[in-house]
């Protein structure tokens, strides 16, 4: 299984690249957030919200795109007063970076396109369908998981 | 099999779309659920509305179970020209509550609603994505029969779960909720449908 600290550190390089880069999230394209990173870990956003929000806006583009038969998105870019929204496709996942209004977007394009390239493949693996060679443990954890999420149904 | 999805702290998401006509009761049904059921640890209420308070892409509320287990809980915009949002809302998703309006002026748009569904969804409907029946506003004056809107939908000789509810009032809805998060979880320890 593919740790925590690979979609993390892929999501920090792209936080480090310019001060101006204040957050990065990654979902895919059922409205899930996989891993976000932030300059400040004290914002208190609701980032899974902000991560649906991500992907469906995104999803609606593409179907859009397709409507209309201009070929794949690569890249939405919102503006706003007070800061923009890039998101572009990496495989099965959306890369979306959040930045302040005056940020450099040569520079974003450019680090957003090394980054799409190393989550491409990390998501790959990741999202594929459920491993039939998962271990004895994993899935037993798993079902155990599973059977405890039922019993707490049955509670409420 | 629908794809597993798992976060980078590997929690497992399962995707709960309520679906139906518009005005049906979809979003106050998730309110509900949100505002006043205890037990479950849910996120923030997300939603895109328009002013008067329809939904026009989607509501969302990530809900948790326990530890590692989360539902992320969608509901549809209902009104017909948001058919290319529905689509989009509907991937991925592991479990469908049809909230079907009972009021009779409604009746062909339950049935036209539920088609769309079917249309996207395909045969794994009400079988490897369970489905669960919410016969909504069982309050009002002219509320056609549970037999006649099941017949309409085609499923009066069918095992999926049914349950009238009372959005407004609370009534049922969180009956409707439990069992299809419950038909989720079943579905993906043993693969195989309950008996009800
Ligand atoms: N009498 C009655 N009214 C209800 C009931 N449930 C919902 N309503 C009302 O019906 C109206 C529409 O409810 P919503 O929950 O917004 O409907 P929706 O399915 O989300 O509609 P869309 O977002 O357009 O798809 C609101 O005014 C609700 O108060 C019910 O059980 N009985
Ligand atoms: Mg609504």
């Amino acid at each position: 299984m593919i740790a925590l600290k690979e979609f993390d550190r892929a999501l920090g390089q792209v936080v480090k690249a310019d001060s101006a880069i204040k957050k990065c999230i990654l979902v895919d394209r059922t409205g899930l957030t996989i891993a976000h990173v932030s300059r400040y870990s004290a914002s208190s956003v609701d980032v899974d919200g902000i991560g649906a929000i991500a992907s469906a806006v995104f999803c609606a583009s593409e179907e859009q795109g397709r409507n209309l038969d201009i070929g794949d998105l690569l890249m939405v870019s919102s503006e706003f007063d007070e800061g923009k929204i890039f998101a572009a496709s990496c495989g099965r996942g959306v890369l979306c970076v959040i930045t302040d209004p005056e940020v450099n977007i040569g520079l974003v394009r450019l680090v957003m396109k090394k980054a799409t390239d190393d989550l491409k493949a990390l998501l790959q693996e990741f999202l594929a369908e459920k491993p039939i060679e998962a271990t004895a443990e994993e899935s037993t954890s798993e079902r155990a998981e599973l059977e405890a999420a039922l019993k707490e149904l049955e509670k409420f | 099999m629908a794809k597993i999805r798992k976060d980078s702290e590997g929690r497992l998401h399962f995707k709960l779309v309520y679906w139906g006509p518009s005005l049906g009761g979809k979003t106050t049904s998730l309110r509900y659920v949100y505002d006043d059921v205890e037990g479950l640890d849910k996120g923030g209420f997300t939603s895109i509305e328009d002013p008067s308070g329809r939904t026009l892409f989607f509501d969302f509320v990530p809900m948790s179970a326990s530890g590692k287990i989360l539902f992320d809980v969608y509901t549809v915009a209902g009104q017909t020209r948001h058919k290319h949002q529905r689509k989009v809302i509907m991937r991925g998703a592991d479990g469908v509550l049809f909230v079907a309006d009972s009021s009779r002026s409604m009746k062909q748009d339950n049935i036209e609603s539920l088609q769309e569904l079917k249309d996207i969804v395909g045969d794994v409907l009400g079988d490897q994505i369970p489905l669960v029946i919410a016969l909504n506003k069982r309050d009002v004056d002219d509320a056609m029969s549970r037999e006649e809107i099941l017949k309409d939908l085609s499923l009066e000789n069918s095992s999926i779960p049914v349950y009238e509810t009372i959005a407004v009032k609370g009534i049922g809805v969180k009956r409707a909720f439990q069992t299809l998060s419950r038909e989720v979880l079943l579905k993906q320890l043993y693969g195989i449908k309950t008996a009800h």
